[in-house]
């Protein structure tokens, strides 16, 4: 694989807009990730995920520090070199009439293509490639604007795949999806990672997905941001600082957030198995704390 | 090694086979425009007008060579010119209701052409109009038509929202439709009367000597358009997109508002503003050949655009009568009822 060396570093970065006024969104970032890992941006609406992905993605300049991808800073790059090196995966819904799955996993090509955007062999096998790698062989002729947002979604995976770049970010993609897509869709990119040596960076609010698959996390808090294994993050309690503590607890355990509530009452329960844990869930809902025993 | 072989083989058969259609439809629609007129002419003269000149009556071939041939060459010109642009400005607004007309390219051309034409006072009927000023005329309205691109580009910057840049689209329209009011306010009568039945649309008012500059013009035009159409495929994406995947988006964009407004200001110089091919045709085209690439779409948009004006142009002969309809009339009234059902469509499916 070519994605030797290629990584995402980002020193002492702040991130925000600079038009008439400079807007410091956040500052003093300092991150990184490595070939081969899935990376999880976590934290809290209006923390600064989505400017932190455009900052990555090129889109906006960094305001201070150095964020190095591959081999270069970021503001070295020409916009198709930048191309072949880093995909983006936005947040905005395509709907552009008559155009199929094929013909829009053709457009991951563009930088790599002569300036009528023709396709040869090897550009064509690449893009089968990546509608196999998502799973959507046999949509070749389906429409887009035709396809649930699962299936979209991964299209739009499909495009950034046959850009064939070794980094791939993409900002809160199971957004719009349900239980079960978001599941299939994070494991998607996991493997794609593994199997492809990929770096692969997505923002999320869905903890539970990124705990299981993702190989780092980016713990973005309101003044710090921490980075780490997602086990190592939940071993040094640095979950309990991404919410409102008063309000959500973290459990280690389980591995998930609870609503914190007053306990009034306390219950002994025996039993065991699945019985015991649903009834213990049932009665903390209610209020009443289960005793160990 | 890659070994595997491709599996997908159907690199838009569909849209090959409509091309080739539709080419053999062109010729046999541009014979029939020459056939149809207020002085009856036989097929048989027509052929021989265009290959055997020799053995045919003077008259017949002057009516055929200087009015009827420049004339359905215009409307091809015209047909392709206002669809491509039309085509262009659909995708980089990412607005189904785009085109020269609605959103006043065509009045900023008329503004270019009015400030020269009843500016100047050089309007003395367009068949003395010589070689140096058509080409006058037609700079004037490209420039206008590149400046209310400009505008609408500001505009549509500070606002998505696709209803609202059409109404600004159509008050840009107002307001310079009232500029060229106050200037035919206090131009002559005779120049003003030119002036009006300019503004009504005509392909026949176009002589030979102006082709000479209104067919190089469209084929730049088109030329530019077909350099743009990778661009143009990574605008359906939006530019946040076109951008990651490597696209210098200023000088794409510089590069198709060339084009529209070589082709929208070259077709409304010579032909007046003619409303409505800009926006029907491109929609025509798209569900005709069930892509969205545009190396397909702009031929597809060439020769349909090509087409339906020469049908326009049968239309407005009234044939069977003596009379003439302007053409402006003519392609709003088979325009009209497509971009209405594009609004129905628009609303009630997911399509845009």
């Amino acid at each position: 694989m070519k994605n030797q060396g290629s990584l995402v570093q980002l020193e002492n970065v702040a991130i925000g807009y600079k038009s008439h006024t400079t807007k410091v969104v956040k500052s003093g970032i300092t991150l990184e990730a490595l070939p081969s890992e899935l990376v999880a941006i976590i934290g809290e609406n209006g923390v600064g995920k989505s400017t932190l992905l455009k900052t990555l993605g090129g889109f906006l300049p960094p305001i201070e520090g150095k964020l190095t991808i591959g081999e270069k800073s970021v503001h070295e790059y020409q916009e198709k070199e930048l191309a072949k090196i880093l995909s983006y995966v936005s947040t905005e819904q395509i709907r552009v009439p008559n155009l199929n799955v094929y013909d829009l996993v053709s457009l991951g090509r563009y930088p790599h293509t002569n300036w009528f955007g023709k396709l040869m062999t090897e550009d064509r096998l690449l893009i089968e490639e990546a509608i196999v790698a998502v799973g959507l062989q046999g949509f070749e002729d389906r429409l887009v604007n035709n396809l649930s947002d699962g299936e979209r979604q991964k299209v739009m995976i499909a495009r950034a795949l046959a850009q064939d770049t070794p980094i791939i970010i993409l900002d809160e993609p199971t957004a719009f999806l349900d239980l079960s897509n978001k599941f299939e869709l994070v494991h998607i990119l996991q493997q794609l990672a593994r199997t492809k040596g990929k770096t692969i960076l997505f923002s999320t609010h869905d903890l539970t997905t990124a705990l299981s698959e993702s190989d780092r996390m980016w713990l973005m808090l309101k003044d710090s941001i921490q980075q780490g294994s997602p086990e190592d993050l939940i071993l040094n309690g640095s979950f309990n600082a991404l919410f409102d503590q008063k309000k959500l607890n973290f459990d280690r355990e389980k591995g998930d957030f609870k609503i914190r509530k007053t306990t009034t009452r306390l219950a002994i329960v025996t039993g065991d198995g699945e019985r015991l844990t649903w009834t213990t869930k049932a009665l903390e809902r209610n209020g009443i704390l289960v005793a160990d025993h | 090694m890659k070994e595997a072989a491709l599996t997908y083989h159907n690199p838009n058969q569909r849209g090959l086979k409509m091309l080739v259609l539709l080419a053999i439809l062109l010729p046999i629609f541009f014979l029939l425009d020459l056939r149809i007129g207020s002085y009856p002419i036989s097929f048989s003269d027509i052929l021989k007008a265009l290959f055997n000149p020799l053995n045919l009556d003077n008259q017949v071939f002057l009516i055929v060579n200087q009015y009827r041939i420049p004339k359905a060459i215009t409307a091809i010109l015209a047909g392709a010119a206002l669809s491509v642009s039309g085509l262009q400005m659909q995708t980089v607004f990412r607005n189904p209701l785009a085109g020269p007309y609605i959103l006043g390219v065509s009045s900023g051309a008329s503004l270019g052409v009015a400030l020269v034409v009843l500016g100047t006072g050089s309007f003395i009927g367009w068949e003395s109009i010589s070689l140096l000023s058509s080409w006058g005329i037609v700079a004037a309205a490209w420039l206008g038509s590149a400046l209310v691109l400009m505008l609408i580009i500001a505009i549509s910057a500070k606002i998505r929202e696709i209803m609202t840049i059409l109404i600004m689209g159509i008050l840009i329209s107002s307001a310079i439709s009232a500029l060229v009011n106050i200037l035919q306010y206090y131009s002559n009568e005779a120049t003003l009367k030119s002036f009006v039945i300019w503004t009504m649309g005509s392909l026949g008012s176009v002589t030979n000597p102006q082709l000479s500059v209104l067919v190089p013009s469209v084929i730049a035009g088109i030329i530019i358009a077909l350099l743009c159409s990778k661009f143009l495929d990574a605008f359906l994406l939006g530019e946040n997109y076109a951008q990651s995947l490597g696209m210098n988006i200023r000088f794409a964009r510089t590069m198709v508002f060339v084009s529209t407004a070589i082709l929208a200001g070259s077709i409304t110089a010579f032909c007046g503003p003619i409303g409505f091919i800009g926006i029907a045709v491109p929609h025509i085209a798209r569900i005709m050949l069930q892509s969205a690439k545009h190396s397909l779409l702009i031929p597809a948009t060439i020769l349909i655009g090509a087409i339906i004006m020469l049908i326009s142009d049968i239309l407005s002969q009234l044939p069977g009568s003596q009379r003439i309809l302007p053409i402006n009339s003519v392609t709003a009234l088979l325009g009209i009822p497509i971009v209405i059902w594009i609004i129905i469509r628009n609303k009630s499916s997911v399509n845009f």
